[in-house]
């Protein structure tokens, strides 16, 4: 079936033209992002149960882009009287016209900008899903997260609770400028099984997570979960440390779609050229990794939580080819940024809602496959990691570091497994010579959108990341 | 929000309701270098309800929230709340009473957005920045927030305060390298004496910064934390002494004993306070409508109170407790000169400092450090440092002096032992 578009912005679309109308007698240009996406979440454990129909992108409200002389003003609202737009139009141009007198007072210079491209441009997008987060049976899907719960608790050992996460949302945005109308709707759900174990005095959790552009029908995969989670949380428990120091490594797909993320997507980020504050613009045409290293991203390169029709600025979604056998062949822009660099948007421009500002923002975010297969690049190691699981990364696009905090590490001496398991590990380095130290990958590739990614410590977004095992040098503590 | 939204959560047939309504002003300015990258406003309104139905047997008690759109028709709120009602019945907790209502010391607050968000500009403004290290980029947020909060127990008390932030990128360079330092400061309204401060020193790390040499491994060693990622160490014993942690079972913490195993450093204690100056934190009630007040969490490193929502805080019998917004953590038995002494690195910029609160893990990127061995100071930058609180906070040291951060006043120096990677 095909995710209805929501009938509240179909509603109020002829409003919003008008708007539109209004605002543009002023302003030379005027866009409209409006939102409507629902959804639910529920937390089922041992000890606790929640149900929301909140999730990280639910929301209704609007947002008015303008331009006049040269810079860009934002309008974020959320009560909206269809019968009289001309309100709102008076109550934006209030607000703005407030904020331009502090800057006057402040002697505030603009960065001006030329006027954002309005092509002519329709869109009518109903992605295709099995089911509805509105219509999910939340009762047996209470009933079936809860049996997972209790029957991991009877397999495992020493554990706390067993912890499921699901997920799902509807999303329904419109956006309208005076040439643009574009709308799309899809469906996208994720859920996690966290064991939580305690052994004396040490706690360990894993989170065995599911993911797709798809409805509540995702969750019956957590089932398949519980042997492989029980596994992890037992290994983590019982982990040693690790003798920090420079190591061969094999990244599991997950840890590569972390070093993909982290060392290389923040860093093509356009924005942050913008700013100069990336050291990408000037690598662009230049080796950053082996001949081994493709790395592409874009709603359209892969299908998970992410891929969408549209960004959040009228533009339609690409599939950019960042990194080509090892050299940089370009980044991913915003509109505005676009703009300002002279160059295409490639549909990355993203808000956390309709009340944040759009940045650059990554959507999938994958390295390609290889011709090699795990056993081979574990048998070519003297003495290294097979790192295994994410909990967290921070970007550095200034100067390409890395930091990768990963779940845990297998041992690996004279080309084979040894059984010795340490965590967590913090992988750091310079992402050129991470990347340049890339000398196998394997024939297969995973991609995962549980993650929320940040720009900074703020505006979180939905994104997905992956990759083949990648087989390379790094430092680890 | 609209009366008739009240009276039909009233008429819902829920056992018990709560409805948290939050209007927000919002002015935000975005700069590059000191252009005006662009300006936005924000008025919105978000109306959150949560009902609760007993099971029939009176043992359970389950809920289910939502936010009701303030575009929504009568008829689609109708429809959420016989949702909600139905999503709740789903819900077997164990049962718990929502609080009572009580007395609530609302101070009337005045602020305006615009003087607040005019005041940030002009502090990143006068900042004394030079050819070599300057501003790269800010952005400044200014919210008025007005929040009220009603439940089935006669509570409904309104606050109204402002939160800010500004994100601040600092550049430093030299002959063909140029460094950035990343800044984000939160406050209630603008303190321009302390971000000059803090700024000013910013770009002073941002020189130090172009003169690093690689972090060399130096296994186990002092490290001496004087900046905001100290927070990390001190937020880990006030999770671990929340509610929700301590039911759920990640929580090993008992009252009366101590929270840090053979402990050979300075005592912990940590209160919360019911207001800290220009704290983003302070509101009067918390988001249950508990009126917060100062409580004693950890007294000289003994568990005293744990603290947070009224569920958790209902099943261990916490029942005087609330959601804490601000925390003070004492100072300890040295001065910070006293603490600055030996063989130690101060690590003054991290990628991204972290302490796991459930595993108690520790990790961090090191970006800029400054090395104290053999008499003499080297800069550094690169490695990481790692470790594990259940270890390290039994040598944990802090100074006597205080520092706040928003809505934690915490030592201005702290110092434990972990481990450091570097370059062989």
């Amino acid at each position: 079936m095909k995710a209805p578009f929501s009938p509240y912005l179909t509603g109020i679309a002829p409003a919003i033209k008008r708007l539109i109308a209004i605002l543009g007698e002023r302003y030379e240009y005027v866009s409209i992002l409006s939102t409507d996406s629902s959804g639910f979440r529920m937390s089922v454990g041992q000890r606790a149960v929640s149900v929301a129909n909140a999730t990280m992108m639910t929301e209704r409200g609007n947002v008015v882009r303008v331009m006049k002389d040269g810079l860009v003003s934002e309008y974020a609202f959320n009560t909206f009287d269809p019968e009289h737009p001309e309100k709102t139009a008076e109550e934006a141009m209030k607000a703005l016209d407030a904020q331009f007198e502090i800057l006057k007072i402040t002697g505030s210079e603009v960065y001006e900008t030329g006027l954002l491209d309005d092509e002519p441009l329709t869109l009518f997008v109903e992605y295709e899903t099995e089911t509805l987060p509105e219509t999910c049976d939340q009762e047996a899907l209470i009933a079936e997260l809860t049996e997972i719960s209790n029957l991991t608790m009877e397999k495992g050992e020493g554990l706390i609770d067993a912890r499921l996460n699901a997920q799902s949302t509807h999303i329904s945005k419109m956006f309208i400028s005076k040439n643009r109308d574009m709308r799309q709707s899809y469906v996208y759900s994720e859920g996690g099984l966290i064991p939580i174990a305690f052994k004396n005095g040490k706690n360990s959790f894993t989170n065995a997570g599911v993911s797709g552009r798809v409805g509540p029908e995702l969750f019956r995969q957590l089932r398949d979960k519980i042997d492989d989670a029980l596994k992890v949380v037992g290994e983590l428990l019982d982990a040693g440390t690790i003798e920090p120091g420079e190591y061969d490594i094999i990244a599991s797909p997950e840890v590569s779609g972390l070093i993909a993320h982290e060392a290389f997507g923040h860093g093509v980020e356009m924005d942050m050229f913008v700013k100069g504050r990336a050291l990408g613009v000037d690598y662009i045409d230049k080796r950053v990794g082996s001949d081994l290293v493709t790395m592409h991203e874009g709603a359209l390169c892969a299908t998970n939580v992410t891929t969408y029709a549209f960004d959040d600025e009228g533009t339609p979604a690409g599939d950019v080819i960042e990194i080509d056998h090892g050299i940089l062949k370009t980044g991913i822009c915003d509109a505005l940024s676009a703009k300002r660099l002279g160059t295409r948007p490639t549909g990355n421009g993203k808000r956390e809602n309709f009340e944040h500002k759009v940045y650059t923002r990554m959507t999938n975010t994958v390295f390609d496959s290889g011709n090699d297969n795990l056993d081979a690049m574990i048998a070519s190691i003297d003495h290294g990691y097979l790192l295994c699981g994410m909990r967290s990364g921070m970007e550095d696009p200034k100067h390409w570091g890395i930091q990768c905090i990963i779940e845990r590490g297998y041992e690996i001496k004279d080309g084979k497994l040894t059984g010795k398991i340490v965590a967590p590990i913090v992988m750091t380095g310079y992402v050129p010579d991470l990347l340049g130290s890339v000398s196998m990958a394997s024939n297969d590739r995973e991609i995962f959108g549980c993650g929320g990614c940040g720009k900074g410590y703020k505006e979180w977004v939905k994104v997905a990341d992956g990759g083949p095992y990648l087989k390379a040098k790094a430092r680890l503590g | 929000m609209q009366d008739y939204l009240i009276e039909l959560v009233k008429n819902a047939g829920a056992d018990a309701w709560e409805i948290n309504d939050v209007q927000k002003n919002g002015w935000e300015f975005y700069f590059i270098k000191h252009k005006l990258d662009q300006n936005r406003v924000k008025n919105t309104e978000h109306t959150t309800v949560k009902l609760f139905k007993k099971s029939a047997d009176g043992q359970y008690l389950g809920s289910a929230v939502s936010e009701i759109a303030p575009t929504a028709s009568k008829e689609e709120a109708e429809t959420i709340l016989k949702k909600l009602l139905f999503q709740a019945s789903l819900v077997k907790n164990p049962v718990y009473t929502l609080n009572e209502k009580k007395e609530v010391a609302v101070k009337e607050t005045s602020f305006d957005v615009s003087a607040i968000a005019r005041n940030f500009i002009e502090v990143m403004q006068e900042l004394p920045e030079t050819d070599t290290e300057y501003i790269n980029s800010y952005e400044i947020f200014v919210n008025g927030i007005t929040r009220r909060f009603l439940n089935s127990n006669r509570i409904d008390v309104t606050a109204s305060y402002p939160s800010s932030m500004i994100e601040v990128v600092v550049n430093a360079r030299n002959e063909g390298h140029e460094i950035e330092l990343y800044r984000n400061y939160t406050s209630g309204s603008c303190d321009a004496a302390a971000l000059k401060e803090n700024l000013k020193k910013t770009l002073l790390y941002g020189r130090d910064r172009l003169k690093t040499q690689m972090t060399p491994a130096l296994g186990n060693m002092d490290i001496v934390l004087t900046t905001d990622a100290a927070l990390e160490v001190y937020q880990y014993f006030a999770n671990r002494m929340s509610c929700g942690y301590k039911y759920q079972g990640l929580s090993d913490y008992e009252l009366g004993e101590p929270v840090i195993k053979d402990a050979a450093g300075d005592k912990l204690t940590i209160t919360a306070r019911a207001s800290l100056p220009n704290s983003s934190g302070n509101c009067p009630f918390d988001a249950e409508g508990a009126p917060v007040r100062d409580l004693t969490i950890i007294k000289d490193t003994k568990a005293e109170h744990f603290w947070g929502s009224r569920q958790f805080a209902s099943y261990l019998k916490a029942e005087d407790s609330f959601i804490v917004g601000n925390f003070e953590v004492a100072g300890g038995a040295k001065t910070s000169e006293e603490l600055l002494g030996g063989e130690y690195l101060e690590i003054v910029e991290f990628s991204d400092f972290q302490v796991d609160p459930m595993t108690g893990s520790i990790a961090g990127e090191i970006r800029l450090g400054y090395l104290h061995k053999n008499d003499e100071t080297r800069i550094v930058s690169g490695g990481s440092v790692s470790g594990n609180m259940h270890k390290a906070a039994s040598g944990l040291h802090f100074s006597s002096e205080t520092v706040q951060y928003d809505n934690y006043i915490i030592p201005a120096v702290t110092r434990l032992t972990l481990t450091v990677t570097g370059v062989e």
